[in-house]
């Protein structure tokens, strides 16, 4: 008995050790996860980049753009570092970033505000420094690249002021509470839209996290409480397609209308469908490529500081087959 | 009469009365509580959580646990979706993948538990990340789309009852059945009651224990193709705090932390009071942060109500009973030791 | 009467049952009190009240002439009195110092003063010859052990008013002496010792008074000089019973059932010879400590067993679990049925069939017609007193429970029966209708093997009688050798003997 359990002791350990550091990506050894860019070349800049999670949709796919990025420009070698949505955790990540002296470091924050005195230090430490998505604001000697999530509403929301009918009723979901991303596409859409247009009223207005399955399940309740919905406005994709999936085939809800943000392949499908009404790209090849653009500029130096956004094009069934094109191509639609 | 109602053990059907309690509380709170569509929507909601429920309620009743039904739900539910489109449609195959999934790493759990002794808190808190590092890996993160017909399963009907609800109730009758129809069932409540007498009697305490690993492999399994299904999207962040639903559903309908008691009724209930108190929160309106306030506090007044009704209660006694008092039974007097001279009493099924 | 402690008129009641009735029970300072009956009579009731546990539905308490309330077990400590239960309560992680001062830790300076206990511990366990390692933790003492241990702890936090309930119940000759010589001495010191015992001739050795309940109510209250053996027990059964009286049959004995050829165990017993044969009742006597219950268990299959070789019926065996023992008509009755014998929460009628489950789920379901029917046939034939066959077993008395665990292993039909103290602290009169059982076992052609440490009932009851000391076989008596000094000289003897 004894024998057996410090060798199931023994087991564990290895196991969590393995599985941790597997999920850390590394950790406090440079040897990560992703490692991209040819080794050969004159100058070899390492770089690192520290994506906010690895569970996120969104951010593991702006990781695997970045990785796919970098192995265009032979002088990168670029390390992926996952900060697990943690502040503690990302954090530790730039410090040892900075510790193993890499020549640049990228930080996809989870908290600006949290991680602010660290990536300050990276500036400090002469190491080229560039936030993005979100980009963290008024870090002197930083970059920053980012698509701007008010704009990202902004879009959709002047679209849904010609096209929501008068007097209509539309429920609202919400990303998780704090989040950068969602308080600002909300607000985007209270400007732009909600204060223009005093006669939409919203029955219902909820948190479901950015979750499909969350806004699914609030959504089959709302629409037994509210027998008319005539929009559903969603701060990402995600949500709102779980909300049309509450409603699919039932002919109340045959024309309602469906808004959010992101541009995912699903939302792309969705809108070819007819499903839902109009989204806004975010699009992570765009970012990793003027990411890539902005640190080789500026490690080359020929840049000696860039505050850059993507552009927001706004999805509707007029032009969906472009992105379905764009996302075939790809490999994530087929 | 009176006396025999005193003397019936009423803990038995508490969970029920709190149920109709909820129901009636519900439908002054909502008119639509009560209508057969909003009802059959919360019967179509539970299906997922209770599969997984009578999962866990096996081990606990067993004496262990499960921390990783989330996400091992969420790996099998994925796989299944993968493989129904990488096969072209094959429903049985998809749901097949899915169980042996669920099986697969329910049964490394039940190694390390049975045959290696070690705590199946640990052990199953092990596979959570092992089953959620795989899941992400597998779809690098992305939602899997396009599910075609495998919307099915979780989305259509047989008359008015909800595919998963039909499924739910199927399930139910099985579990019900292994728990109280058949000797592994009769060994899990002995195991979980006090684990040495049950093998000093002959039980063979490991293969019961993969047994039930298993079973709640299969129900795992079979719960995480049921919610694919349900949200059109293998998702691979699904489930996250699904365990803890999956837990309290079961501890709610009187299954006991310290292992050996608890029905299958009782967690079925459980998962149904569960449901129906966050379709009346969506029902009113009331926010996000305010019903994860709610589940944690129903999570804790489960547990100590658990705890403190095993405990027995003392009740003052200042007053000498007459004659007649002394004769006719005495309900709710219980004692925390052995020397108990109960009448009819809490019977285990 | 100048009485320490004194019950007046005590009367408690439970569903169904009324457990005391108007009971009247005085204490003197410096006495040893004895308080017989049978199980079910109320004695355990009577000094749960007097130890906070329960609350009198009518009547007082006084303590040193003082009306008291004891509400709970803390209170009870601080009017002086303490209480040795029966069923003993011992934290199995525990070290054995620790287990000394469990709830009472000495403190110094704001810790816990651990060369204190240390020392202390050391100090009391030199004191009765043990020689245990203070840092040994109690589970890897046997029950008896740790029942010694008990008893010397409360002895050293002493009381004015220690009740010891049924005390020498797992205990062997030798430590029952200096527990009375420690009686003896605290008695004489003034304290008082209520001694709850079925035991007469430790009763009529120990007591100076002694009170007998009976369904709850007192027979009576004397002077132990005042009366006798076959009064007291007559008294408690309410019926004429000759003492030393056990119900043995003249059996044909037949071949042997069961046969134990070269059992070894690393440290803990070495080449055990033992045979059983159909119709015989043969005894395993021996010291605490001597490793009998040990060779019990790896014969059945609960622990490993290094070497050896099990016959039944004259066929080898594989008995290395559980399962495979009783598959091959083994049965084993635990020491301990708190730890190993019964499931708490589960009815009496699933703990009786736990051991036969095919018997009563087969072919798909749960056939409750002929559980119920095999339940209450063996539960009439072995008098088990319990409201109804759904009734938690952690409700009912120890005997009832001794009981049921036998009808479980009886259900399964055995060849041979393993018994680990069968009688431990239960009643004179459900120890009667167990000896009665056995005998009825073993006229049906079974072998019966009893590991005892009452000798008494193993001379009165066996055919045979083996006897370990140390780990090893040191004799096997027939009845010409019977004799409690015969036992013991070998039960001491560190020596083999053929």
């Amino acid at each position: 008995m004894n024998f057996r359990n410090k060798l199931a002791g023994a087991s564990l350990a290895v196991v969590a050790a393995l599985t941790f550091s597997a999920c850390s990506s590394g950790g406090t050894d440079p040897a990560a996860t992703d490692t991209a860019g040819g080794a050969s070349g004159d100058a070899t800049y390492r770089v690192a980049y520290i994506a906010r999670a690895q569970v996120d949709s969104f951010a593991a796919w702006l990781a695997n753009e970045i990785t796919a990025e970098a192995e265009n420009y032979p002088d990168i070698t670029l390390d992926v570092f996952d900060g697990q949505a943690d502040d503690e955790i990302q954090n530790t990540m730039i410090e040892n970033a900075i510790a193993n002296k890499y020549d640049a470091i990228i930080v996809q924050a989870n908290n600006g505000v949290a991680q602010t005195p660290y990536i300050e230090q990276s500036v400090a430490a002469n190491i080229v420094t560039i936030t993005t998505n979100p980009r963290v604001p008024d870090i002197a000697g930083a970059s920053s690249v980012d698509a701007s999530p008010y704009d990202q509403g902004a879009v959709v929301a002047q679209l849904a002021l010609e096209q929501v009918p008068q007097d209509a009723k539309v429920v609202v979901l919400n990303g998780p509470g704090g989040n950068f991303h969602s308080t600002e596409r909300r607000n985007a859409w209270q400007a732009e839209f909600f204060d223009k247009r005093p006669d939409v009223e919203i029955v219902a207005e909820d948190v479901a996290n950015w979750n499909k399955d969350e806004a699914l399940a609030k959504m089959e309740d709302w629409t037994l409480a509210y027998p008319q919905i005539d929009a559903i406005i969603s701060m990402n994709d995600n949500m709102a397609a779980g909300a049309l999936e509450a409603v699919k085939g039932d002919d109340k809800f045959a024309g309602i209308l469906a808004y959010a943000v992101d541009g995912t392949p699903e939302a792309v499908l969705l809108i070819k469908e007819g499903l839902m009404t109009a989204t806004t790209l975010q699009n992570a090849a765009e970012l990793a490529q003027l990411n890539l653009k902005t640190v080789h500029d500026l490690l080359t130096g020929i840049e000696t500081e860039v505050n850059v956004d993507i552009g927001n094009p706004l999805i509707t069934s007029d032009n969906v087959d472009e992105y379905v094109k764009l996302y075939t191509d790809s490999g994530q639609i087929n | 009469m009176l006396a025999k109602l005193r003397s019936t053990d009423t803990s038995r059907y508490t969970i029920f009365l709190i149920l109709g309690v909820v129901f009636t509380i519900a439908s002054v709170l909502s008119e639509n509580f009560l209508s057969a569509d909003n009802l059959t929507n919360v019967l179509r909601q539970v299906a997922v959580i209770t599969i997984m429920a009578y999962g866990v309620m096996m081990l606990i009743i067993g004496g262990m646990i499960d921390l990783s039904s989330g996400a091992v739900m969420a790996l099998a539910g994925v796989v299944s979706v993968i493989v129904y489109k990488d096969t072209g449609g094959s429903l049985v195959l998809a749901i097949l993948a899915g169980i042996v999934v669920g099986v697969v790493a329910n049964l490394v759990n039940a190694f390390f538990v049975a045959t290696l002794n070690t705590p199946s808190f640990i052990v199953t808190l092990g596979m959570m990340l092992i089953a959620r590092g795989a899941v992400l890996e597998i779809t690098q993160g992305q939602t899997v789309l396009q599910l075609g017909d495998f919307v099915k399963l979780g989305q259509s009907s047989w008359g008015w009852l909800p595919l998963p609800t039909l499924f739910l109730a199927i399930i139910t009758v099985i579990v019900w059945y292994l728990m109280t129809q058949t000797r592994y069932g009769r060994s899990v409540y002995a195991i979980g009651g006090n684990q040495e007498a049950a093998r000093a009697a002959g039980i063979a305490v490991n293969r019961i224990k993969y047994k039930a690993f298993a079973l709640n492999g299969v129900l795992v399994g079979f719960a995480g193709v049921l919610f694919m299904s349900r949200v059109n999207a293998g998702l691979p962040n699904a489930g996250v705090g699904y365990e803890l639903q999956a837990i309290t559903a079961p501890i709610v309908g009187g299954t006991s932390f310290s292992g050996g008691v608890g029905t299958t009724a009782g967690t079925l209930v459980g998962a149904i009071i569960i449901g129906v108190l966050g379709n009346i929160m969506n029902l009113t309106g009331v926010g996000s942060y305010i019903q994860q306030i709610v589940m944690g506090i129903i999570i804790v007044v489960a547990v100590a109500y658990d705890v403190f009704s095993k405990r027995g209660k003392r009740s003052k006694q200042i007053l000498k009973p007459t004659e007649k008092e002394l004769t006719d039974p005495i309900d709710g007097e219980e004692d925390s030791l052995s020397q108990r001279h109960d009448g009819p009493h809490k019977e285990v099924p | 009467m100048d009485a320490r402690l004194s019950l007046r008129g005590i009367t408690k009641s439970f569903p169904g049952v009324k457990a005391l009735d108007n009971v009247n029970f005085d204490v003197r300072p410096g006495t040893v009190h004895a308080l017989c009956g049978e199980n079910g009579a109320g004695k355990s009731t009577l000094m749960k009240i007097v130890d906070g546990i329960y609350q009198p539905d009518a009547g007082e308490i006084l303590v040193n002439r003082e009306t008291t309330r004891i509400r709970n077990p803390i209170e009870a400590r601080s009017h002086g009195i303490a209480m040795i239960s029966q069923e003993l309560n011992y934290v199995p992680n525990m070290t054995i110092a620790e287990g000394f001062f469990m709830g009472r830790m000495p403190m110094k300076h704001g810790h816990i003063d651990w060369s204190f206990v240390r020392e202390e511990a050391a100090r009391i366990l030199d004191e009765e010859g043990l020689n245990y390692l203070g840092r040994a933790k109690l589970s890897s003492l046997t029950i008896s052990e740790i029942q010694m241990l008990e008893i010397l702890r409360s002895v050293y936090h002493s009381a004015d008013i220690i009740i010891m309930d049924e005390p020498t119940s797992a205990i062997a000759h030798r430590e029952v002496t200096s527990l009375f010589k420690k009686i003896r001495a605290l008695r004489d010191e003034g304290k008082s010792i209520v001694y709850i015992s079925h035991k007469m001739d430790e009763v009529f050795d120990i007591a100076d008074d002694v009170t007998v309940l009976r369904d709850g109510a007192v027979v009576s209250s004397s002077r132990v000089e005042d009366t006798n053996f076959a009064q007291v027990i007559s008294e408690m059964v309410g019926r004429d019973m000759s003492t030393g009286h056990y119900p043995k049959e003249k059996i044909e004995i037949g071949e042997p059932v069961f046969k134990a050829t070269g059992l070894s165990r690393k440290h803990l017993f070495s080449d055990i010879n033992l045979e059983v044969r159909a119709g015989e009742i043969v005894g395993l006597a021996g010291l605490i400590g001597a490793g009998r219950s040990e060779v019990a268990r790896a014969a059945f299959g609960l622990d490993p067993l290094d070497e050896g070789v099990i016959e039944i019926d004259g066929k080898k065996v594989n008995a290395s679990t559980p399962q495979r023992a009783i598959a091959n008509g083994l049965s084993m009755l635990n020491e301990d049925r708190r730890l190993e014998g019964i499931i708490p929460k589960l009815s009496v009628k699933k703990n009786a069939t736990l051991a036969s489950l095919k018997s009563v789920i087969y072919g798909g379901r749960a056939r409750k017609r002929i559980e119920n029917k095999l339940v209450d046939d063996y539960f009439a034939r072995m008098s088990v007193k319990t409201p109804t066959t759904e009734t938690l077993i952690e409700s009912l008395s120890g005997g009832n429970q001794q009981k049921v665990l036998l009808a479980r292993w009886l259900i399964t039909e055995p060849k041979v029966m393993l018994l680990d103290e069968p009688t431990r602290g239960i009643d004179v009169g459900a120890k009667f209708e167990v000896y009665k059982i056995m005998s009825q076992l073993a006229a049906q052609g079974r072998g019966i093997f009893m590991i005892s440490s009452e000798l008494p009932e193993l001379i009165g009851m066996c055919d045979r009688i083996y006897v370990m000391s140390a780990g090893r076989l040191t004799a096997e008596l027939t009845p010409p050798d019977f004799s409690q000094e015969t036992i013991l000289k070998y039960a001491m003897n560190e020596v083999e003997v053929a």
